[in-house]
């Protein structure tokens, strides 16, 4: 459906034959053998520099020789090129101002809200003014969004034009622990096209834990965040595609619903 | 005229068994219970039950700094509140933040931040809460258990654990994690608390009377206790994912059993 495309390049680090069922938390020491392995994402080597330890709560991942931690709870870092839903919660002439789940507010300036080229034959100071006002969008508004650029000292910049992205004028948006959306989604979609094909829903995953979901009534919708809500409390276990396609066919033949 | 009640202690801090008050033996601490996860809508959060304090810990952050002012270019801020309930202490405690207070909330800051890489977020804060609900003795040791705790669930990048116990002297004998009778009749009183991935004392304070002899003792008895600690953080931390974890394991286990039958 929507997004297939974009999302199925996307790997399900969860569910990767290197990734172990070790769970480590911080401080914890992943090797001694310094030689033979590398501190890669998630983890860092101590002050002596003859072990690896470990710097999150996660799952421990060993890819080729470097040795990775994949965190089970954290924060959304915005980095340029992924799509976020946003929230609009202030305006002025100049540009909006989005929360998208991350530290900063990041803006949107009307000049990337607007197809280059789409006004012609306007000309002078009047029609530029016209053109970069900030009315399209009210506060409150809910924006798929992709992050232009974004690094750790200035607020990340946005723009809506793109496939799929824009205002979002129904459905339902939720949001979950950013490190579980890989999850959500699956090993090369296999989530996330599981879900659609069982409950008919338009679901919309994003990188900062915010998915919008839109189906044929509300009783499908609930299956669907009920669904995405157990999957995000159970990704650190095994076989869970599966299991969340027993558990939906299960409870549709208990509710009653196609 | 107000009520007064003049503060009372028993002469003899230890029964005749040999025992403390309490029936502990020296090197015993309280019973400790933690759990992590218990406030929603913070990013991560943890309750403490140890012996009779009971706090709560919420963190939040990566965020923007209010007041802007106090915001850093080159790196980011741990912000600590430390604040005990009215109803906590045996007189009522005025809800004002005095200066024990902030005192604490700095040396719990102090304690933490070189376990975390602050210099990775400039201009934001990270906010800390600390909220005593019971307290009896202890309860700086147990708030800085607890932050790490905290800061652990809600997935902030950080070198390693940070635990806290309190060591002190008490009828000219050195116990560990006294509680709240100990700590203002004894003779001595040195909370510490140890970082664990260089093992390296992080807080250090001290009041009372001994002998500098003594300090040896008082660390190799605090190293002890620390490491018990420490466990109980581990478990505390993993007991949430494994017991999912083994749920869905004893679904494929049966799985497979009914498939073979």
């Amino acid at each position: 459906m929507e997004n297939d495309k974009d999302q199925t390049e996307e790997l399900d680090e969860f569910e990767d034959e290197e990734t172990t069922r070790d769970l480590v938390v911080p401080g914890e020491v992943l090797t001694e053998d310094t030689k033979n392995f590398l501190p890669g994402r998630g983890t860092i080597l101590n002050n002596e520099g003859d072990k690896i330890i470990s710097l999150n709560i996660g799952l421990k991942q060993i890819k080729k020789n470097y040795i990775n931690v994949i965190p089970l709870r954290g924060f959304y870092t915005p980095r340029p090129g992924d799509k976020a839903i946003a929230l609009v919660v202030d305006k002025n002439p100049v540009k909006y101002k989005c929360d998208i789940n991350a530290k900063d507010y990041a803006q949107l300036k009307p000049k990337n809200t607007e197809r280059k080229g789409r006004i012609r034959g306007g000309r002078g100071k009047d029609f530029e003014h016209e053109r970069l006002s900030t009315d399209k969008f009210d506060i409150g508004d809910i924006l798929v969004v992709k992050i232009l650029s974004a690094d750790r000292l200035n607020k990340p910049e946005l723009t809506t034009i793109g496939k799929y992205l824009g205002k979002k004028s129904n459905g339902i948006v939720i949001s979950i622990d950013p490190p579980k959306i890989p999850r959500v989604i699956g090993r090369s979609g296999s989530m996330i096209k599981m879900l659609k094909n069982l409950t008919n829903c338009n679901i919309f995953v994003t990188q900062n834990g915010r998915i919008w979901l839109k189906g044929e009534d509300l009783a499908h919708e609930r299956l669907v965040i009920e669904s995405i809500y157990k999957i995000a409390s159970e990704a650190h276990t095994m076989g869970l595609t599966d299991r969340m396609q027993e558990f939906i066919i299960k409870e549709k033949e208990k509710r009653g619903i196609k | 005229m107000p009520l007064i009640i003049k503060d009372e202690y028993p002469e003899v801090l230890f029964r005749e068994d040999g025992k403390r008050l309490d029936g502990r033996e020296k090197n015993e601490l309280r019973p400790i219970k933690m759990e992590v996860g218990v406030i929603k809508n913070a990013d991560g959060s943890a309750y403490l039950e140890w012996g009779n304090n009971k706090i709560f810990v919420a963190v939040y952050g990566p965020r923007e700094v209010h007041p802007h002012h106090l915001a850093k270019p080159d790196r980011g801020i741990l912000r600590v509140f430390y604040r005990m309930a009215t109803y906590s202490v045996f007189d009522r405690k005025r809800p004002a933040p005095g200066r024990r207070e902030k005192e604490i909330s700095m040396i719990i800051s102090d304690c933490i931040e070189p376990i975390l890489f602050l210099e990775l977020y400039p201009g934001t804060s990270f906010e800390v809460f600390i909220e005593v609900i019971d307290a009896d003795g202890g309860t700086r040791c147990a708030s800085t258990t607890g932050v790490a705790l905290a800061l652990a669930d809600a997935g902030i990048p950080m070198k390693s654990l940070v635990s806290a116990v309190a060591v002190g002297k008490i009828d000219g004998k050195i116990v560990v994690d006294l509680s709240g009778i100990e700590d203002k009749a004894g003779e001595a009183d040195l909370p510490c608390a140890i970082t664990w991935y260089n093992k390296e004392i992080s807080l250090l304070q001290f009041d009372g009377n001994m002998d500098l002899n003594e300090m040896s003792e008082f660390l190799d008895l605090a190293k002890d206790a620390l490491g018990r600690i420490h466990q109980i953080q581990l478990d505390a931390l993993k007991s949430k994912f494994l017991t999912i974890q083994e749920k869905s394991d004893e679904i494929i286990v049966n799985k497979e059993n009914q498939g073979e039958s």
